[in-house]
């Protein structure tokens, strides 16, 4: 089924030269670690916690509402440090997603509400469920789908589970996004 | 719409089944859309999921299929990770180890000349339910990986004799079959004589020379002792009615089930067990045998080295919108987004019957495939020892008829449209196309994009929160760039066809009737 077109206020977002739109009712602290790649969609509610350690994220993400990006921290025997994130392209994080993760390949999916522990890797071509929760340290490998009951199902080439034209999808997916999201027309006066 | 939503457009499979595009596969060879129930599914490659280190399958098969480093929880199934602690281990002669002691601080020695040195430990932890090796007593280890201990079975001596015996059961039956097809197939030879059915020659001349015979010892399976049952049950014991159960203390189903050698019912017998592999697979046509998808060896890949994806092939409907809210007998009309996959233009039309003559052309193509398949199993020698090149197909192709879910029926077009061929390029060009004559149903046109507009009329006796269901015939031109026989080299143009289904949405409330 086709995306409906989404309009959002002038005020209410912003947009950058490179196509990011991002929402003003965000909070990105440390906004000099955060590096969105061009065409990425931050949308109102979110929280980027830059001031921990860097975030970068490639094209074509989507951060959906009040979901919450923050780092992964390793506690060592003298305290605990927090590691850089990566977000690869195409990449769509759920509303109210609490993303924790070290690694996020390109063309994953993240459901609404879903929890990812600390220092997760979430390898290309992978399917959060919504609700689903990871607990940390857990690596989800491509093509694989982890359900809201905590299994791991799929694997490339299963038919039944995640789509094995994954990365078309989620190609599809996140530019059709992007290109549904719109400013609301200046009334025509 | 979300993108885990099911889709609303659903291709009916050449076997019967619905599924939407995007779990479809197509046949070039065949040409026909294949589904996950209708294609032969073989393993491609093992590898953990956790590690992602790439197996052989006969080191999988070796290891059980089980990873060498990776471990369960077996309190909840999720992954172990190491942990390491650093242990104090005075460097002194007369003084042993202090080892397997948890504290991070290195405890005041005596002396200071005997310098405490560290030493990283390590144990299994589950982050998910704090379960770790330390609750059953496995002993810390000085490397995180390899040397975690096997918690053997009880019974397993008496597992690997039963293994061997049946084993040599399977052995010795495979030799009697081959004897006995030896004998019975009249063997193709130039000069059949009686002597080399009986094989007697050869064994003679053997002896002639001092060699003994060729035959090979037949294998007899090794005696066993045969499983003993007795009506004397262990009486259970007294404590058992007195004492209050704990239940934390009784494993659950699941856990007993993913340590099916020894299903403790108690929780201080459970023991990390290691991770099972995945597979990747390749799916391969049933009918014509040829890969649909083969996934790269490498488990970090996600490239295929064949993919046939319908959604490459077959030109993909997206519903759009219903132009106006459903109500039965009411004429409406849904809004439909063609797009073109393939590098060559498509004609598409769309019918509420199957084409006449599409039957026919199909024919004359699996025609093409039979004698391709025949040339190879014809061969008579492979005839007569009943060994056929041809993998064995598992089950026969059943083509089930496509269930008329259809509630709705459609205007169907009076002309058909081109659909032009995907460019990738197109998407940066700012020019827009000159505005060609188009017919009246199309709404626009962008690259190899069509937005269509299609009238139907749902049925007058459905109800409302019934669903609508539109269903017709696709025709589109498909050129096949691949052929079976050698001489022709140049793609040739079909006329193929998928039927449609199409969820258009529910009966609104306040209807007319």
């Amino acid at each position: 089924m086709e995306i409906v077109d989404t309009y959002y206020s002038k005020d209410e977002y912003v947009e950058t030269a490179s196509g990011n739109k991002v929402s003003r009712q965000t909070v990105l602290c440390g906004s000099q670690n955060i590096v969105l790649n061009g065409k990425v969609i931050v949308q109102s509610g979110a929280i980027i916690r830059g001031d921990l350690a860097n975030v970068r994220t490639g094209r074509y993400c989507v951060i959906s509402k009040n979901s919450v990006i923050r780092p992964p921290y390793k506690q060592f025997s003298k305290g605990i440090a927090f590691f850089p994130m990566h977000i690869g392209d195409h990449v769509f994080i759920g509303e109210g997603a609490v993303v924790s993760a070290a690694i996020i390949g390109s063309f994953v999916y993240i459901g609404k509400n879903a929890i990812i522990g600390r220092r997760c890797t979430l390898k290309d071509c992978c399917v959060i469920e919504d609700g689903a929760v990871l607990p940390p340290e857990t690596t989800v490998s491509s093509y694989m789908r982890y359900t809201a009951k905590g299994s791991i199902e799929g694997g490339q080439g299963n038919p039944y589970f995640v789509p094995a034209a994954m990365q078309d999808e989620m190609v599809n997916y996140t530019k059709s996004f992007y290109e549904h999201f719109l400013r609301t027309p200046a009334p025509a006066s | 719409m979300s993108f885990m939503q099911p889709s609303p457009v659903k291709y009916a499979c050449s076997c019967g089944i619905l599924n939407p595009i995007n779990k479809l596969f197509f046949c070039r060879h065949c040409p026909k859309l294949r589904c996950g129930f209708c294609v032969c599914h073989e393993i491609e490659s093992h590898f953990c999921s956790n590690c992602l280190e790439n197996i052989p399958s006969s080191e999988a098969r070796h290891k059980k299929n089980c990873c060498a480093n990776c471990f369960d929880c077996p309190c909840c199934q999720h992954t172990l990770s190491a942990r390491a602690t650093t242990v104090p281990v005075v460097r002194k002669a007369d003084e042993s180890k202090d080892g397997g002691e948890s504290g991070s601080d290195a405890a005041p020695s005596p002396k200071p000349s005997a310098m405490p040195t560290t030493k990283k430990m390590y144990y299994l932890s589950c982050l998910s339910c704090r379960w770790t090796t330390r609750d059953v007593g496995i002993p810390d280890q000085g490397v995180a990986t390899g040397t975690w201990p096997d918690n053997e079975c009880l019974y397993q001596v008496r597992f690997n004799t039963l293994m061997e015996y049946y084993q040599s059961v399977v052995l010795q039956e495979k030799q009697e079959k081959q004897e006995f097809m030896r004998r019975k197939a009249p063997k193709q030879h130039k000069f059949p004589s009686l002597t080399d059915r009986t094989g007697l020659t050869v064994s003679l001349i053997r002896r002639q020379i001092g060699w003994n015979d060729k035959s090979i010892p037949k294998t007899k399976p090794i005696n066993i002792t045969p499983a003993e049952a007795s009506a004397e049950v262990e009486p259970l014991s007294e404590d058992i009615f007195t004492q209050p159960i704990n239940l934390r203390n009784v494993t659950t189903v699941a856990q007993r089930h993913s340590q099916p050698a020894d299903q403790p019912t108690a929780v201080n017998n459970l023991y990390p067990q290691r991770r099972s592999l995945w597979i990747k697979r390749s799916l391969r046509c049933r009918h014509c045998e040829h890969n649909l998808i083969k996934p790269e060896y490498h488990p970090t890949s996600i490239k295929y080295r064949i993919q046939l994806f319908a959604s490459y092939h077959v030109p993909e409907v997206v519903m759009v919108r219903c132009e106006q809210p459903l109500q039965p007998g009411q004429t409406n009309a849904i809004f439909l987004k063609f797009t073109n996959p393939t590098m060559y233009d498509m004609t598409i039309s769309i019918l509420d019957a199957p084409p006449a003559d599409a039957q026919v052309n199909m024919d004359a193509f699996m025609q093409g495939c039979r004698i391709k398949e025949e040339a190879i199993t014809s061969s008579p020698l492979l005839k007569a020892t009943g060994v056929t090149l041809t993998r064995q197909n598992s089950t026969r192709e059943v083509t089930r008829e496509v269930r008329d879910l259809a509630n709705a029926t459609i205007v169907p077009l009076d002309n058909e449209f081109v659909l032009s061929q995907r460019d990738d390029s197109k998407e940066f060009d700012e020019d827009v196309q000159a505005p060609i004559e188009e017919p009246k149903f199309i709404v626009w046109r962008k690259g190899n994009k069509v937005l269509m507009r299609l009238q139907f009329t749902p049925a007058a006796e459905l109800q409302t929160g019934d669903e609508v269901t539109l269903g017709f015939y696709m025709q589109y031109t498909y050129v096949n760039t691949v052929s079976n026989t050698p001489d022709k080299k140049e793609p040739t143009t079909h006329a193929l066809y998928s039927r449609l289904f199409i969820q258009a949405g529910e009966i609104a409330q306040g209807t007319a009737n």
